[in-house]
């Protein structure tokens, strides 16, 4: 490892799934020699592309899971983390994309803009990712590399600008024609790795040098010296030029583009050149984290390697050596041997192996400095987790982990799946904060709760993909939470005498909604009316109450219990007959105090295409969505609402056939709401009915 | 909710106004100042108090996103509810938050003809009919006379009116009739003319066309630091 900040990339290569990707990562990785022989990615040699790694990506021939590899090129070391296409993945691209400084959009010569890449663009623009763009497939029939360039104009707002032509196109398709230096590029050899220059061919000139000038004049907006050597007609070099466009591209006010076909081995060596010329380094890049013992102010974060230790982990993987973390240090140099501390837990960690990756391959380092991309070996943490150096307690995340909204029960269809079954739930649960499962005591059922319809169904097929888990899946449920809206009294005496020891307790108080926290309990009584011993008694028989509410049985939140008055026994009262009177005066005041039911609400986004608009609010209306707006950005749209999540089940379906397939939205929880009455009366009667269901089957 | 009372009455009435929607059906009203004096608050105050009084609002803005503008009514609405209890305070925003609905459009992509088509598929699916429309940056250059005179006849059959705020400009000297000149030519078309006037520490509303005309004798306030509407102390 080298060190040396200004020659680092760590790019991601995103694009639509079938835009060819893998095999673009594939041919640099076998360009850059991390790799002596190219594979399919559908695996026809049975090997699989090196960076799918993940059974289920090599058999669909999709990337699920970021794998984050590293290779050199031209002096230049370039850690690739492969991310994810689809949005429904969000934590997974979330964090690959946070630890990525550039990015190459790898779009289809036929297909064009899709609207996948719509979404991976999206995401990019969110995260303020430069980007180049690379043209794939340009050998096969309908190539149209311009048409695509005006897509990326009009379908994605960008400012993209030809640096080559293609020479021939579709099956003729021979190399390209590179603007910057006015050269063809052939490539030669079994795999493309001979590249022949040679003279632009004459048919292609006046092509090419209109092609310049529009590339001349649009960079000339980012350099002044440009501009300057336009006016004086001096020569133009391409220093010069790769300095205006990267000026240009880390703004994000300028998208490079490159052409030609990984499969067919055209065009990826000089796509390589730019990720060097182009894309910013780690220092160019700034990167935040949040100062704990400062109520989360922002720092700024130096890619310094003599300052204290930030590093994130951003990845777990399950390996045949135990866990591997990948991790990305943002300042300091964590080196074997060195303490940090994960500021989640608060402990010390020793830093044992540190490895770099290649795919499922590693190779051991003993240092990984700020900027830079690595893994470190039996570390036992969440993926997410900071690790600092023990004087600073900064955090790359913000503590704060939403409760899911939903959950599913799942049942194994064996011994050997339930064995499995908990293993991947472990490792899930550990990778994912917003995943988490639990055995329902009543039933006996696993339940698995997450934040979406489609985040649980990634799990589900992962259990079964990865650990040979076969599990069948229930009715998802919504997190339905009970609450209260007014303030009641209560006074109730628990009082049993059924031969031997009687129980006796009475509590008098109120209950009332609380707003700042899920439950309060206060001790108002005076005099010892109750004895101060079974106080606790008193509080533990309420908090109980919490966890089951009287309506839908779902967790009850926002209450405060003030207890005044009551009376005890001298023979008769223990902790268990308070905690008995406890129960029954949570019930009396609870029905008093007009109980109501909370369901989860999403923000949803939807980004359509503009024609469509009408109808993609027209559906999120009849699903009782509140739309807040609509925001039209050329061509696009997105409209934002706050959908109960109870009506969102299915509604990627349902959007696909209102749009043609080209609306892509995201979802978020956004709070809880009061569920109309119409809905929570029909609710209650479901429950009542499945409960006399479950009595029927029982007999 | 009784306390809602003091904040439905619209306190721009007191610029002598017959009723609280000031602006007639099809009427025309514009907000004038600089930038940054506070035309987009004030019209987030006018849109809250209608929402009170569960008459819809569209808001289009051609400056800021949905989330900014999101922004402005929260915070002018946790002004105008601090004394509710937060309880109230939620349930009330959760109650007129349907009566709101943020378009927001890039200037060069804003069209009378895109406008139109937005709204009637929002009114024609029932989602939402506007009462009253805002339209918050919209430059008034040569175009904007063409802009006005058909939007008129649509706000007119949706039977809502129309709020625009009007940006001007400290080194530009008024019309000859002595109003702004951005709107010295087309102040026919308005019925209500309103002017944010910094002075001092305050900012002052003055009435330039509509209710008891300029010279109406209550004097009415932006509160500097909180941007609510406010009668002049003293």
């Amino acid at each position: 490892m080298k060190n040396e900040i200004l020659t680092l990339r760590n790019i991601g290569i995103s694009a639509h799934i079938d835009s060819g990707k893998t095999t673009l990562t594939e041919r640099i990785l076998f360009y850059t020699q991390r790799i002596h022989a190219i594979h399919d990615v559908k695996g026809k040699d049975g090997v699989g592309a090196t960076m799918d790694s993940m059974e289920l990506e090599k058999e669909r021939g999709i990337t699920i899971a970021s794998a984050a590899t590293f290779c050199e090129w031209k002096n230049h070391e370039i850690n690739i983390i492969d991310t994810p296409g689809h949005v429904d993945f969000t934590i997974e691209v979330e964090r690959s994309l946070r630890v990525l400084d550039g990015a190459v959009l790898v779009l289809c010569s036929v297909g064009g803009v899709q609207s996948q890449s719509i979404t991976v663009d999206q995401q990019m623009k969110r995260y303020k990712v430069p980007c180049i763009a690379f043209i794939n497939k340009c050998d096969r029939n309908g190539a149209n590399p311009f048409r695509v360039i005006e897509q990326l104009r009009d379908k994605l707002g960008h400012n993209p600008v030809a640096l080559q032509i293609p020479i021939g196109l579709e099956a003729k398709l021979e190399g390209v024609a590179d603007l910057i230096t006015m050269k063809a590029i052939y490539f030669d050899g079994d795999n493309g790795e001979i590249l022949r220059i040679e003279e632009i061919p004459d048919h292609l000139l006046p092509q090419a040098k209109e092609k310049r000038e529009e590339m001349i004049d649009k960079a000339s907006l980012f350099s002044d010296e440009l501009t300057e050597a336009i006016l004086e007609e001096k020569e133009i070099s391409p220093g010069l030029l790769l300095n205006a466009l990267r000026n240009g591209c880390l703004l994000r006010a300028l998208t490079p583009v490159l052409m030609g076909s990984a499969y067919k081995n055209k065009g990826v060596q000089p796509l390589l050149d730019a990720v060097n010329n182009l894309l910013p380094c780690p220092a160019d890049v700034k990167n935040e984290a949040l100062d704990m013992d400062n109520s989360e102010t922002p720092v700024i974060l130096c890619a310094d390697p003599t300052k204290p230790i930030v590093a994130l982990a951003f990845k777990l993987e399950d390996g045949q050596y135990g866990q591997l973390t990948y991790i990305r240090v943002y300042q300091g140099k964590l080196t074997k041997g060195s303490t940090v501390v994960n500021i989640r837990t608060g402990k010390k960690i020793k830093i044992g192996r540190l490895v770099r990756m290649h795919a499922s391959q590693m190779e051991d380092i003993e240092t990984i400095s700020a900027g830079y991309i690595g893994a470190i070996f039996g570390v036992d943490c969440a993926s997410g987790d900071t690790f600092v150096s023990p004087e600073i307690n900064y955090s790359m995340t913000s503590m704060h982990v939403p409760e899911p909204v939903i959950s599913l029960a799942i049942i194994p269809e064996d011994n050997k799946s339930q064995i499995n079954m908990s293993k991947a739930l472990n490792r899930f649960t550990k990778e994912d904060p917003t995943f988490r499962s639990y055995v329902n005591d009543e039933t006996g059922d696993t339940i698995i709760e997450g934040m979406g319809e489609l985040h649980l169904e990634v799990y589900v097929e992962r259990m079964h993909r990865e650990y040979n888990a076969k599990v069948t899946t229930g009715q998802p449920r919504v997190a339905y939470r009970e609450t209260i809206t007014k303030m009641a009294e209560f006074n109730y005496t628990h009082k049993k005498q059924t031969g031997g020891s009687g129980q006796y307790g009475r509590i008098a108080g109120y209950i009332e909604p609380c707003f700042e926290e899920e439950f309060i309990f206060e001790n108002k009584i005076t005099g010892a009316s109750i004895p101060t011993q079974y106080i606790p008694a008193c509080e533990k028989g309420f908090r109980l109450c919490m966890a089951k509410g009287p309506k839908l049985e779902y967790p009850i939140t926002g209450v405060k219990i003030t207890i005044t008055d009551g009376a005890s026994h001298s023979v008769d009262s223990s902790d268990m007959a308070f905690q008995a009177a406890a129960r029954g005066a949570f019930l009396e005041g609870y029905n008093k105090a007009n109980p109501v039911i909370h369901e989860p609400i999403m923000k949803v986004a939807v980004e359509t295409p503009t024609e469509f608009q009408g109808s993609v609010m027209g559906s999120l209306n009849q699903r009782r969505g509140i739309i807040e707006g609509s925001q039209e950005d050329g061509p696009m749209s997105v409209i934002e609402a706050q959908v109960p999540l109870s009506e969102m089940f299915g509604y990627s379906t349902v959007i696909r056939s209102l749009t043609q397939g080209k609306a892509q939205f995201t979802m978020e929880f956004s709070t809880y709401r009061q569920v109309p009455k119409q809905i929570a009366e029909e609710l209650i009667k479901q429950k009542s009915q499945a409960g006399e269901k479950g009595k029927q089957t029982k007999k | 909710m009784q306390q809602t009372n003091h904040i439905t009455d619209n306190p721009l009435k007191w610029l002598g106004y017959a009723t609280d929607n000031i602006l007639p059906n099809g009427g025309f009203g514009a907000v004038l100042a600089r930038a940054g004096v506070g035309k987009t608050s004030l019209l987030v105050q006018i849109a809250l108090n209608s929402m009170l009084r569960n008459q819809a609002v569209l808001h289009i803005s051609l400056d800021d996103p949905v989330k900014k503008i999101n922004l402005w009514y929260k915070e002018i609405f946790q002004l105008l509810t601090k004394d509710f209890r937060m309880d109230q305070e939620r349930q009330l925003w959760e109650t007129i938050l349907p009566f709101r609905f943020i378009l927001t459009m890039k200037v060069d992509g804003f069209s009378m003809l895109r406008l139109e088509e937005r709204v009637r598929d929002l009114v024609e699916q029932d989602i939402f009919s506007p009462r009253m429309i805002i339209i918050d940056g919209l430059p008034f250059d040569g175009s904007a006379k063409d802009t006005l005179l058909e939007l008129k006849p649509f706000i007119n059959h949706l039977g809502a009116h129309a709020w625009l705020t009007v940006k001007t400009h400290r080194h530009e000297e008024p019309g000859p009739d002595g109003f702004p000149i951005q709107v010295s030519d087309i102040k026919d078309l308005f019925d209500t003319i309103i002017e944010l006037h910094p002075e001092g520490e305050s900012i002052y509303i003055r009435n330039l066309k509509g209710g008891s005309g300029p010279t109406n004798t209550e004097r009415l306030i932006l509160d500097p630091s909180t941007m609510l509407i406010q009668k002049k102390q003293g």
